[in-house]
């Protein structure tokens, strides 16, 4: 009889230990169940100090996959990072795409946990097979980019191997430090990037984890025919949905430019207008046209199991490898939000973010921050390109803005600073989508579009109905908004099946019937909506403890006081109601 | 002025990247959204319904397309179905449209008379494959100046693929168009594949 992998047990790595880094395995224990968000901000909530220093000994790195990955199950391949963030102080869920988390799953592990602090800034290599781990100090890693670090690792552990690493940035540990995670391609394209959880893991000392699943076989399910039967319903209903079946395999998620551009709500030049000018220069269907005629691709996948396909590759002019095809929010923050409508010094951009180990929505808030500075011109490509590069090499500028938009805005005296919490705003300007606004002032995370992005809150029915007309129905989705999505980021499926999720019931049902056929369990939707509270809670728990208060769920000023043209609106939603974003 | 030109079939995406800026159409204004795609354009209800999902009438998005008036200068974007939370915020009628409340569009009673006039029509996306073809085959009209831009910016491939063209009625040498002065005001721009 087949052996199940279980996913059952936690890796932990003390880089503080005595005689050096120290492994441990222990069972999951109060754990058991949990995966994903879930699991990270549990562990993060429960066993770091809320007010330790986010660099320091007491903060702790947890990689988890999440419920499904491992499996058979379509689009279950992100990968949880969570730790407090040194960007913004709270605590700190980032996700990502990429190989790892399928991997880390097939491997039997629930999670990583990366604990202590090393004696001296040796780089580490942590590698993690069948036959178990191994930790061993590698200075011929030290400050090497994502790119550089992964081909290396390719030669030392062939190209079935996934990685999760950090750049330059993480070395340095800038608050705009991502974890990268490595593609189908073995690529370091995808990263857990959001709130600086490269600069932790930078901190801990382990430059690169390689993960290699050889001889480790599918997790398989309880019920291996009822879980197959979900799976089938899961697939045909992504399949019949024209967003996860058209929009995003043909144009990715750039497609939301265009039409965000004529909404007015495509935040521009450092949030000053709502329209930009070149957005069809720069716009999805403009990006995958330009991909396609390179030789590159404009339908891809960023793991293996992913059916929606909304990745691409993109070339440069010469028909060479420069970067995977840019995201909606990375073209828009280095694009848009710095006044540049070339694709070409985009990707560029978003290839030198991957390289160095960089939030692409924090660098490119940052620029424009730095470009209203004065520092640069809006527009210009070229200059946009040098100061990144200043952050690789981490001179004195480099560290300014590699700690991201809100200390740039301090360090040069901009008052215009779109971040919540410390961190920078997506690319949605809250005054013209104003119950967005309400995501990023209340979220744990500081500005996240991501957090309340799991529409499905009319199939969950949380919170009860909306009324349009009532200032608290902006506050009343986006708190349930929030709750579903922390529901999603716990079973490891990639957030773009929400769109299906959202409008066709059965296709949630299939999920939640995936699951319980999973683990031999008998959820309901009900059971999801507490999953996601409970998340919620520990979240919320963790930053209240970490001296975070109802005055720090606010957006900046100048989103009351300077109104959004063409439309000329300011963000409406009252304080009192975004303090009651909690009740439930 | 009037620039016609016949095209091998896969060029046409070409145009699309001048279609998402926007392009006149002469139409009867003072009219709902629904009589004009419909009634004029002789778009199928099913498709206004099932595959437009998202329409923006002067940059606001639109929840009832019966109600909706398009004037005269009025600015209309079509979209398919759009990712992402924000993607259904401005879905027509959608659950989450409550969250762009501020910016949706309000109608009043129409004070135009049904009448000729142009508007400006923006197509996103699918909409550019399945709706752009038809727009070029009937003419639409461009900014001169955008059309010499476009002209000037299109690659070898692009002129090996136009089979010939015409301005003003008469036969014009492909190498020339790009030494046109095109005035900068409205040109009348048709393309039809051969």
């Amino acid at each position: 009889m087949e052996r199940r992998i279980f996913m059952d047990k936690i890796l932990r790595i003390n880089m503080g230990a005595e005689g050096g880094p120290k492994a441990t395995e222990e069972p999951l224990g109060e754990y058991a169940g949990l995966g994903g968000r879930a699991l990270t901000s549990a562990i993060i909530s429960k066993e770091v100090p809320p007010l330790c220093h986010p660099l320091g000994a007491d903060n702790k790195l947890v990689i988890a996959s999440g419920l499904l990955s491992g499996t058979t199950a379509a689009m279950s391949g992100r990968i949880s990072v969570g730790c407090k963030s040194p960007l913004t102080g709270t605590i700190k869920e980032a996700n990502s795409g990429g190989q790892p988390s399928q991997v880390l799953a097939r491997l039997g592990y629930a999670a990583i946990v990366l604990e202590g602090k090393p004696k001296d800034g040796t780089p580490y290599k942590v590698v993690v097979n069948k036959d178990g781990m191994q930790i061993a100090p590698d200075t011929s890693l030290r400050m090497l980019g994502n790119y550089d670090l992964v081909e290396k690792m390719k030669g030392e552990h062939g190209d079935k191997i996934a990685c999760m690493s950090i750049g330059p940035a993480g070395e340095m540990k800038m608050s705009a430090a991502s974890v990268a995670c490595t593609d189908m391609e073995l690529r370091p394209t995808r990263h857990a990037a959001r709130g600086g959880p490269g600069a932790v893991m930078g901190a801990k000392g382990v430059k690169v984890i390689v993960l290699d699943d050889a001889g480790m076989k599918m997790r398989s399910p309880k019920d291996p025919e009822k879980f197959k039967e979900a799976s089938k319903r899961f697939v045909d209903g992504l399949k019949k949905h024209p967003v996860t079946s058209q929009g995003l395999p043909t144009y990715g998620t750039n497609i939301l430019a265009n039409i965000i551009n004529e909404a007015a709500a495509y935040p521009t030049k450092n949030f000053m207008w709502g329209r930009f000018e070149g957005c069809s220069n720069i716009s999805g269907e403009t990006q995958a046209e330009t991909e396609k005629k390179r030789g590159g691709l404009a339908t891809h996948g960023c793991h293996r199991g992913c059916i929606i396909q909304c990745s691409g590759i993109y070339m440069d002019k010469d028909g060479h490898y420069l970067t995977k095809q840019p995201e909606y929010e990375t073209v828009w923050a280095h694009g848009a939000n710095c006044g540049i409508d070339d694709l070409d010094s985009i990707a560029m951009l978003d290839r030198l973010d991957d390289d160095y180990g960089l939030d692409t929505i924090e660098m490119g808030a940052t620029i424009a921050v730095a470009m209203e500075a004065g520092v640069a011109k809006f527009g210009d490509g070229q200059a946009a390109i040098n100061l990144v590069k200043e952050v690789g090499k981490g001179t004195a500028l480099g560290r300014i803005l590699g700690n991201g938009a809100a200390v740039t805005g301090r360090a040069f005296g901009v008052e215009r600073v779109p971040v919540v919490k410390g961190q920078a705003m997506p690319a949605y300007d809250p005054r013209g989508i104003q119950g967005i606004g309400v995501t990023y002032a209340t979220s744990t995370m500081g500005a996240d579009h991501t957090s309340g992005y799991a529409v499905a809150t009319n199939i969950l029915n949380v919170g009860g109905s909306v009324d349009p007309l009532k200032p608290e129905g902006q506050v009343e989705l986006s708190r349930n908004l929030q709750i579903a999505t922390a529901a999603v980021d716990s079973t490891g499926m990639c957030l773009f099946i929400a769109f299906a999720v959202m409008d066709q019931p059965e296709t949630f049902q299939a999920l939640i019937d995936m699951i319980n056929a999973f683990y031999g369990l008998s959820m309901t939707a009900d059971d999801v909506t507490d999953l996601g509270k409970s998340v919620l809670k520990n979240e919320r728990d963790f930053n209240t403890r970490a001296g975070f208060t109802a005055m720090h769920d606010r957006l900046p000023e100048f989103f009351k006081k300077e109104p959004l043209p063409p439309h000329n609106i300011t963000f409406q939603v009252k304080d009192k109601d975004l303090d009651t974003l909690f009740n439930w | 002025m009037y620039l016609c030109l016949c095209i091998k079939a896969n060029l046409m995406p070409s145009f699309f990247q001048l279609m998402q800026r926007g392009f006149m159409v002469k139409i009867r204004v003072g009219c709902s959204i629904k009589s004009l795609l419909c009634n004029q354009l002789g778009l199928s209800q099913e498709y206004l319904e099932e595959r437009i999902q998202t329409i923006l009438l002067d940059g606001r998005p639109v929840d009832d397309v019966e109600s909706a008036i398009v004037k005269q200068e009025s600015t209309l974007a079509l979209s398919a179905a759009l990712p992402g939370l924000v993607g259904a915020t401005l879905r027509k009628g959608g659950y989450y449209a409550p969250l762009r409340s501020h910016i949706s569009h309000s109608e009043t009673a129409s004070s135009q008379p049904i009448q000729e006039g142009m508007i400006s029509l923006k197509l996103f996306n699918l909409l550019l494959d399945e709706l752009g073809p038809t727009f070029l085959k009937k003419g639409i009209w461009i900014n001169g100046r955008d059309l010499a831009d476009f002209l000037n910016g299109q690659p070898d491939d692009f002129w090996s693929g136009c089979k010939c063209a015409t301005v003003d009625g008469k036969k014009f040498e492909l190498d020339k168009l790009t030494q046109i002065k095109w005035p900068d005001r409205h040109v009348f721009l048709r393309v039809k594949t051969c």
